[in-house]
């Protein structure tokens, strides 16, 4: 789905070191313009620091840095005006109305949306006199993404905006970004949810330690590493791995948490082996079942670690 | 500009909106006031001293004079020279002084008319006013028994400052003092919270300018320091009459000098500090000791010697003495023009550790 002409970001070799901490260590990407860009990682992985160093509130060591073919240090007040940002767990003045809020936000911008358009666009009509420490929680994330849009950006940073929402709160979310992409907007997020990724990124750069692992769709991310497909099956102490990785078809027995995974190229032929020995070894494999590798595994082969929060 | 109004309402929505701040700011100070003066205001004497200064050498007319002071009930005259009296009024020992003028016998024998010296001080206007009646009625007898109702024997009134200017006159800019420290004090904590929260670091992410967020939080500051001043002022006016003489220009210049001192070391602490837990104790440790320590409730001569050179080093005490001086005419610690340098220069100092210190996240 990417667009083609001037990428809205050019990031390469990007440094930022913390003291012995090497928060981001040599990271270079491109965002097209209308593209929805995801950074996927655990905490810690760097995701925020490179956002933030995009969104003008940090300064690089090293490398360069460009949003709309400006470099991000020397033109920081001109791409304020016509980026969004939405930080990650930030309350708001917790007096002041969504409302005033916007009014507020909006007189910091040449240009700004009404007011009214903003609440509408998030659909927080009902909560517009409410006070932001008044709002549950996937309210003041709507109110927050408000407050990103308020000068018509062109280009939206959204910083987990989903984490510690309930899922019919991350739903409606993932709608409004998908709708932000409809209006030709370029988002770029960060994530540690799998799902989330998946879901709303035309391309994902999976971090981790300071460093990008792998970049590009996500089919692409999972093809490169799994040709094959996953059965899995509740772990049994009588269904030995070895046996297991002798299996017809399979390439990697795994395990996770309480799960057996079996990496097959060849389904048919690892079930019909499986229940074969499982039959002879009087056992049963609960919970059967068979699933395209994710971007979990994807995650997991590169990291050798689960990603979760 | 636009900008920087729409901030300075949005705190200030904030703060109206915050019940606790709200009392801090305008309600405590306020009870101060009330509380101090009606412990206080009862404790004036009944009687009032005044010095008479004979200058006449006790000529029939002075002699008769000073009867006639004497025969008034409130009144307690003393005599004296006109240097001792006017250092006894400096002192508080007498609130008032009267001088009967070189030659009035002769003067009033050839019906050339003269006036009675009068030292009042403006701030107590009881005890002017109590004087001042005295002396009119007098003169006024005088008039008509000699002279027929023509005016010989006139009053001519000067102001002198007196020491022991009552003790709600004296408090009141004390409180107020107060009121200005803790509201710049106190300003730290929303600066810390606000940073806690990351508000501040989600301004930094928009074309807002750093200095339009630091100017925003002076003008909020110096708002709630005028209405600070009126409320304070007002009570002390309307429930306990205190008199406000002096150089309103001059004190009012105090106020909001006094106010950004304040609110220097405010930012200043707020640089240092973390969290807003933090910063609520803080802001406690600091601004106790610079209530008590400071003399600002006590005259500054009856505290002992090691804590005048504690209150000394405080700014607050400053602040109290430049106010007190220029409103109610009080005692002075220091000279006026040093109690304004002693604020400046904590201001600057204040401001310089600040620029260099605060962190916006």
């Amino acid at each position: 789905m990417t667009e083609s002409g001037e990428p809205v970001i050019r990031v390469s070799d990007l440094r930022k070191f913390y003291g012995d901490v090497k928060a981001v260590d040599g990271v270079s990407f491109e965002v097209g313009k209308g593209e929805v860009f995801g950074m996927l990682g655990p905490n810690g992985a760097g995701k925020t620091t490179t956002i933030e160093i995009l969104e003008g509130l940090r300064e690089p060591d090293s490398g360069k840095v460009e949003v709309f073919g400006m470099d991000v240090t020397r033109h920081a007040p001109s791409i304020k005006q016509r980026i969004g940002v939405q930080l990650q767990s930030v309350s708001l003045y917790p007096r002041l109305t969504v409302t005033e809020l916007l009014d507020l936000f909006g007189s910091f911008f040449e240009h700004h949306l009404p007011t009214k358009q903003l609440i509408d666009a998030v659909d927080l009509g009902e909560r517009a006199g409410a006070r932001s420490m008044d709002l549950s929680g996937g309210q003041q994330q709507r109110l927050s993404i408000a407050l990103a849009l308020v000068n018509d950006p062109e280009l939206i940073f959204l910083d987990e905006p989903t984490t510690g929402l309930d899922p019919q709160a991350r739903r409606s979310l993932w709608e409004l970004v998908k709708g932000l992409q409809g209006r030709g907007k370029s988002v770029m997020l960060t994530t540690h949810y799998m799902e989330e990724a998946a879901e709303l990124c035309d391309r994902v750069a999976i971090m981790d330690h300071g460093h990008i692992l792998e970049m590009g769709t996500v089919p692409e991310l999972i093809g490169r590493r799994f040709k094959e497909r996953a059965v899995f099956f509740d772990t049994s102490s009588k269904l030995e791995s070895e046996k297991l990785a002798r299996l017809a078809g399979v390439t990697r027995a795994s395990q996770e948490d309480g799960q057996t995974v079996l990496y097959s190229a060849n389904v048919a032929g690892t079930i019909g082996d499986l229940l074969a020995l499982a039959d002879s070894m009087d056992a049963e494999p609960r919970n059967l079942g068979i699933r395209q590798a994710t971007l979990e595994d994807v995650f997991l082969d590169l990291t050798g670690r689960a990603l979760r929060d | 500009m636009e900008t920087l109004l729409r901030l300075t309402v949005a705190n200030m929505k904030g703060l109206v909106r915050d019940r606790a701040a709200l009392f801090w700011t305008f309600f405590f100070p306020i009870m101060f006031v009330l509380l101090f003066g009606v412990l206080f205001s009862g404790s004036g004497d009944s009687k009032v001293s005044v010095g008479f200064v004979d200058e006449d050498g006790e000529s029939a007319v002075s002699t008769q004079i000073r009867q006639q002071f004497e025969s008034i009930p409130i009144l307690t005259v003393q005599v004296g020279s006109l240097e001792d009296e006017k250092a006894a009024m400096q002192r508080g020992d007498v609130s008032a002084v009267i001088v009967v003028p070189k030659g009035l016998a002769a003067a009033i024998a050839a019906k050339q008319p003269l006036a009675l010296q009068l030292y009042t001080d403006p701030s107590k206007t009881q005890t002017t006013q109590v004087v001042q009646g005295a002396a009119t009625q007098i003169a006024n007898g005088f008039n008509l028994g000699l002279a027929g109702g023509s005016t010989i024997l006139g009053i001519d009134q000067q102001s002198l400052a007196s020491t022991n200017i009552s003790t709600v006159a004296y408090l009141v800019p004390s409180i107020l003092a107060m009121a200005l420290m803790q509201l710049g004090v106190f300003a730290a904590v929303p600066l810390v919270q606000q940073r806690e929260k990351g508000i501040l670091k989600r301004m930094g992410a928009t074309p807002l300018a750093r200095w339009k967020l630091v100017a925003s939080n002076i003008l909020l500051r110096m708002v709630v320091a005028a209405v600070d001043t009126v409320l304070i002022l007002g009570v002390g006016i309307a429930v306990f009459h205190i008199q406000i003489v002096g150089n309103l220009a001059v004190a009012a210049g105090f106020v909001f000098l006094g106010a950004g001192a304040f609110l220097a070391l405010g930012f200043m602490l707020a640089s240092f500090l973390k969290t807003e837990e933090q910063a609520t104790g803080v802001v406690q440790v600091v601004q106790m000791p610079l209530m008590f320590l400071s003399g600002i409730f006590f005259p500054f001569d009856f505290m002992p010697e090691f804590l005048r050179s504690v209150a000394r080093l405080l700014p607050l005490t400053y602040l109290g003495d430049g106010l007190r001086q220029s409103m109610v005419n009080g005692t002075q610690i220091a000279p006026i023009a040093l109690d304004a340098a002693i604020l400046a220069g904590w201001l600057v100092v204040c401001l310089a550790v600040s620029a260099r210190s605060f962190r916006w996240e």
